[in-house]
């Protein structure tokens, strides 16, 4: 945490326009002696590797397929929107109503009073930033190293991170609660962040993409140059990994945000998450799917607005991070 | 990017720095070459050692306890309480049919989802790959899924493919073909279940796909235009071999992801039974059933390891085989 | 390390590269929500559900629950608090059993994260009961618990072998037959509630034997009744000796009432009277929305779930019936934890909750039936009768059928065996067409895998 907190401070000192990758490899000013360069080759990249190649004009066809898709991949998530419109009998009427009705409103009125929902959103948003932030961070350092730098047992150390993805997660549960009990930490938001904090996929994520976007000249002139390594990690590691931070962020944000079977043990609906609160809701001998389904699509509906603002950075990041410098 | 390539990454390769090369012998270049020596070697070490820390508190230590807890007799009720059983919740599972059930499943459902789901994003990634209107507006349809929340997610589909009143059944009834009972047959159900999670992860897919086809350098497909290639032979012969690293690394991730499926089962039958006759009951369900059901912990700890040990060999075989079509391609 | 039940791939990457373009804003903002997360998590260091007492000093008692036991929506909590200022309640409620009690499992190996009251279902009672006693308060000792006040087979339930009464019933579920007038008149079966349970009284063979009479004129697109696994649950639980005898020793193999059950239940689907649904299932819902069984098991508190799912146009075709014999399904109980944080107050708050004026309340509003034999005779339950079900007499059909329930012997598995014969066993058998004898024997090996040590 005392390296989460250096990055917090360092980002102030930060001068505006940091290293960026190959683009600015050749010629670059040293990032011992500040970045504050680079700024032409950047842009020209971008622009060049942005619009070259993409040769082939879309055809109807090409459209008529993914239209179909983007009615699949939304189809669910409106529908979730629909069932929330409606009432609880109607829902358990043939067929399934296709349109709106007119307890969207009402619906999740009840669904943010039962669920403690304001809580549970502000618990999640803290649980998924935090969670999403470390991941990136610890995983960019991690990955950083795994790609670039050379120690001893790199690859047995590097197995083992990779390894560790491979055990299931239900089990952990039990060893965790009774660790997280031990601590007194049960209800508290710290069992569910910390547990997440470091991420084996992330670590293996940003080694992968290291290895190929990180060109080895850039460290080599920079350490010819003295550089210390929190100065090379700050000044060219950060600046060149930022898109696939911005993706693993993201992913990891949307993980950390659905996570149910831990908190659910963890937390009570004193302090839940989301998805704890959700668990609450439309209890009881009639389960009242329509509340159900409203809470589901307003414990959906941040994530969405985060998609519809960002989208296209996020989506951006993936692109544009996949261009050829 | 893959994992054929770790190797050659990771090994013998140059050192990446050679302090000596800015020559000189002065001594302030010795002392600073010493500090310098000094933080080439233990930098590494800085930057990996928050994850392996957090790892050893919170991952390590429900690994280790599992792997104990696999030894032994363990109930849910108390699970302090351990009675030595050697390996026998191991040797047990051999004759455990239930096991070797959902062993196949989890087979059978893994590539009933990842085969279909990666050769759609594969197609979908090319489509996007041409110049297109609201290219970005499809792209973030696409990650939708990935945000719809598995619980909605599967409420939808149990009402698709219900028996009497699934939407699926309906039309399959307008085209004058007998209703399906999707749920009791073993094969129904397990393209049920797969059905969700393709729809959950072929969006995503198709952007890593997308991203890996926009890495691939132009010339290859202009010298590919020259020689007279279709767009279908420029995509099986540019687009696919290029991606071939990516294409491993997905199915490694997907074979992962299909081992420890477990909340689309659990889901869509309401059941860890996954089932009347276990027909989609996967590994992970017959954990959580044995562990949070039947409440033996040694046992569930037992599956979990050996689920554990199965994608070590299948990761350690696609390892061995990506090195292979790595150096025969080299050559 | 990642806890998440949607273990598809949770984690995908791409093929990238770099890109850029600075967003310092996201970098620092980013910062600056990671720091907040950790003083937030820091912050709530005294937190938590057990800390005792609310800010403006009052003891607070925390109520973990499942499903709705429906106090704060009776106003129970209110009143409570109204009569002892000093007391603030806190409800903590999951919605599935199956969520909540491995939790609370968890929680009480390691003695944290308990509320100062914990509710338990029927179905876990005896487990509780019998492998936890040492961590509850025993209730029988408590001072003014008068255990005459409940049906003596509710109270037992509770009790583990060394004697301790580990919780307070709250409610039972006397099974009664719910059943559509419209089809049993256009099968050509009486349709008054008196004739329809003399159809069967005192044998739930006779129930079966009305279904088959109801198939022989069935109306299209019907069953008689909804699902085997129900009529087996039903039958059953009628026994006071199922799956396990009185020295606790697991007997379900050779027991009448399992057998006896199991057979009525094959016969019930060789005769084609059951819908092949499965209870709480989707397609359950829609069936009573469409109307296409005849006749569910039922007890009072799946009357409100009826009349939702069937909707007004089932407003005036459902009755409901004595059972054949009586049979309990569902209830719960109030236990106190021994390392709650406020024992004393929590076990006052489980006594006043239980109590029979509360039950009678609850009943009129939540229709949670009382398992006080006193709040029983009370008017509010004794007269009660239910509208939708052409203002049938529920409190008198389902008090006769509580008072006359046997006191069933209860094991640690009880549940485990149920929920394998009826979701294995018999829904094999009606939904996927195998053999009785197979069906049987795959429901007895799961059974006895699970419960092999």
């Amino acid at each position: 945490m005392r390296e989460v907190g250096t990055v917090q401070t360092d980002t102030r000192d930060q001068t505006p326009e940091p290293l960026t990758g190959p683009g600015a490899a050749q010629g670059a000013p040293a990032p011992g002696e500040g970045p504050s360069g680079g700024r032409g080759g950047r842009t020209a990249t971008t622009k060049r590797a942005g619009t070259a190649g993409r040769h082939l004009h879309a055809g109807r066809l090409t459209y008529a397929v993914l239209s179909l898709f983007t009615l699949g991949s939304l189809f669910p998530l409106v529908w979730t929107a629909i069932a929330a419109s409606r009432d609880n009998q109607r829902l358990a009427e043939t067929p399934p109503p296709f349109w709106f009705g007119s307890n969207l409103i009402p619906n999740m009125t009840t669904a943010w009073n039962d669920a403690n929902m304001g809580k549970a959103l502000l618990n999640t948003f803290v649980v998924a930033g935090t969670v999403a932030v470390s991941t990136v961070v610890f995983a960019t350092l991690a990955g950083y190293a795994f790609a670039k730098l050379r120690f001893r047992a790199r690859n047995a150390l590097l197995l083992t991170v990779i390894g560790t993805m491979m055990v299931p997660p239900q089990l952990s549960v039990v060893p965790l609660y009774m660790a997280v009990a031990k601590l007194e930490w049960a209800n508290q938001l710290q069992a569910v962040i910390l547990p997440l904090m470091v991420s084996a996929f992330g670590v293996f994520f940003m080694r992968q993409y290291l290895v190929n976007a990180l060109p080895t000249e850039l460290i080599e002139a920079a350490r010819v140059d003295g550089a210390h390594s929190l100065r090379v990690v700050w000044h060219i590691v950060f600046p060149v990994a930022r898109p696939a931070m911005a993706v693993l962020g993201m992913l990891t944000f949307v993980m950390a945000w659905n996570e149910f079977f831990w908190p659910v043990i963890a937390l009570t609906q004193d302090n839940p998450t989301v998805q704890v609160a959700l668990t609450g809701l439309g209890r009881g001998y009639i389960p009242d799917e329509s509340v159900i389904m409203a809470g589901a699509f307003l414990g959906t509906l941040p994530l969405l607005i985060a998609f519809a603002l960002f989208g296209k950075q996020i989506v951006g990041g993936i692109m544009q991070g996949a261009v050829k410098g | 990017m893959t994992l054929s390539r770790t190797e050659p990454a990771t090994g013998s390769g140059k050192p990446p720095v050679r302090p000596a090369a800015s020559g000189g012998g002065s001594r302030a270049e010795e002392r600073r070459s010493r500090r310098y020596r000094r933080d080439a070697r233990w930098s590494p070490y800085a930057f990996i050692a928050p994850f392996f820390l957090f790892f050893a508190a919170f991952g390590l230590f429900p690994l280790l306890y599992t792997g104990w807890a696999s030894l032994h007799n363990v109930s849910l009720h108390d699970p302090t309480h351990m009675e030595w059983a050697g390996l026998h919740n191991f040797s047990r599972l051999w004759e455990d049919e239930f096991f070797w059930n959902a062993l196949r499943n989890t087979a059978t459902i893994g590539v009933l989802s990842t085969v279909p789901q990666l050769a759609m994003a594969l197609g979908l990634a090319h489509l996007l790959n041409y110049r297109l209107r609201g290219s970005m507006f499809f792209r973030v349809v696409m990650l939708t899924p990935y945000a719809t929340s598995v619980a909605a997610a599967t409420l939808v589909f149990a009402l698709l493919f219900g028996r009497d009143y699934g939407m699926i059944n309906w039309a399959l009834g307008l085209a004058g073909f007998d209703h399906v009972d999707w749920e009791n047959g073993t094969l129904t159900s397990q393209i049920a279940v797969s059905s969700i999670v393709i729809w959950r992860w072929t969006g995503y897919n198709t952007l890593i796909y997308l991203a890996a086809m926009q890495a691939v350098p132009d010339d290859l497909y202009e010298s590919a235009a020259l020689d007279g290639a279709s767009r279908w032979q420029q995509f099986w012969h540019v687009t696919i071999p290029s991606l071939r690293p990516t294409i491993l690394f997905t199915v490694v991730v997907s074979t992962i992801g299909a081992t420890q499926l477990f909340g689309e089962p659990l889901l869509f039958g309401g059941s860890q039974t996954g089932g009347g006759s276990h027909q989609y009951q996967t590994l992970g369900l017959y954990l959580y059933e044995q562990g949070w059901f039947n409440f033996h912990l040694g046992r569930a700890s037992a599956i979990a390891w050996t689920m554990f040990l199965i994608l070590l060999v299948i990761g350690l075989a696609n390892w061995l085989i990506a090195r292979r079509l790595q150096r025969s391609s080299s050559q | 390390m990642h806890t998440s039940r949607n273990t598809s791939p949770l984690h995908r990457t791409s093929h990238l590269r770099h890109r850029p373009g600075s967003r310092r804003l996201t970098a620092s903002g980013l910062a600056a929500v990671l720091a907040a997360g950790l003083l937030a998590g820091c912050a709530q260091d005294g937190g938590g559900s057990g800390s005792g007492t609310s800010a403006d000093g009052k003891t607070v008692v925390s109520v973990g629950v499942f499903g709705v036991f429906g106090y704060k929506q009776a106003g129970l909590y209110d009143e409570y608090e109204k009569l002892n200022p000093g007391i603030k309640i806190k409800e903590n409620s999951t919605e599935r059993n199956e969520d909540y009690y491995p939790a609370l499992l968890n929680h009480l190996t390691a003695n944290s994260g308990l509320s100062d009251i914990q509710a338990v279902e029927v179905g876990n009672i005896n487990e509780v009961a019998n492998l936890h006693s040492d961590k509850f308060v025993d209730m029988a000792k408590a001072e003014g618990v008068d255990k005459s006040a409940w049906l003596p087979w509710k109270w037992d339930q509770a009790k583990a072998e060394n004697g301790k009464v580990v919780g307070l019933g709250t409610d039972i579920g006397p099974m009664g037959v719910c059943y559509r007038k419209d089809l049993f008149k256009k099968a050509g079966l009486p349709t008054d509630r008196k004739d329809v349970a003399e159809l069967w009284a005192g044998d739930w063979a006779k129930y079966v034997e009305t279904g088959e009479d109801y198939m022989k004129d069935a109306p299209k697109g019907t069953a008689f009744t909804d699902a085997a696994a129900g009529l087996y649950n039903g039958s059953v639980s009628s026994y006071a000796v199922k799956n396990y005898d009185r020295d606790g020793k697991l007997i379900y193999k050779k027991s009448e009432a399992v057998e006896k059950s199991w057979d009525l239940a094959m016969q019930a689907v060789e005769g084609k009277m059951t819908g092949k649904l499965k209870q709480f299932d989707k397609a359950w819902d829609q069936a009573y929305a469409n109307g296409t069984f005849a006749s569910v098991i039922c007890p009072p508190w799946m009357l409100g779930y009826i009349k939702e799912k069937s909707g007004p146009k089932g407003a005036d075709a459902w009755d409901v019936a004595a059972p054949p014999r009586p049979a309990n399904w569902g209830g719960s109980f109030l236990t106190v934890p021994e390392h709650a944080k406020n024992k004393d107050e929590a076990v006052k708050l489980a006594k006043w909750l239980t109590a029979p004026e509360q039950q009678a309340k609850l009943f009129e509003k939540q229709a949670s039936f009382p398992s006080s034999s006193k709040a029983l005779s009370l008017p509010a339950v004794a007269d009660a009768e239910h509208e939708y079900f052409d203002d049938a007499p529920i409190g008198e059909i389902f008090s006769d059928a509580a008072k006359d329930i046997p006191t069933a012997v209860l094991g640690p598995k009880d549940q485990l065996i149920q929920e394998n014969i009826g979701n294995i066993g018999i829904l094999q058998v009606e939904q996927q067409g195998k053999s009785p004898e197979e069906g049987w024997n795959a429901a007895v090996k799961k059974i006895d895998d699970a419960v092999e040590d």
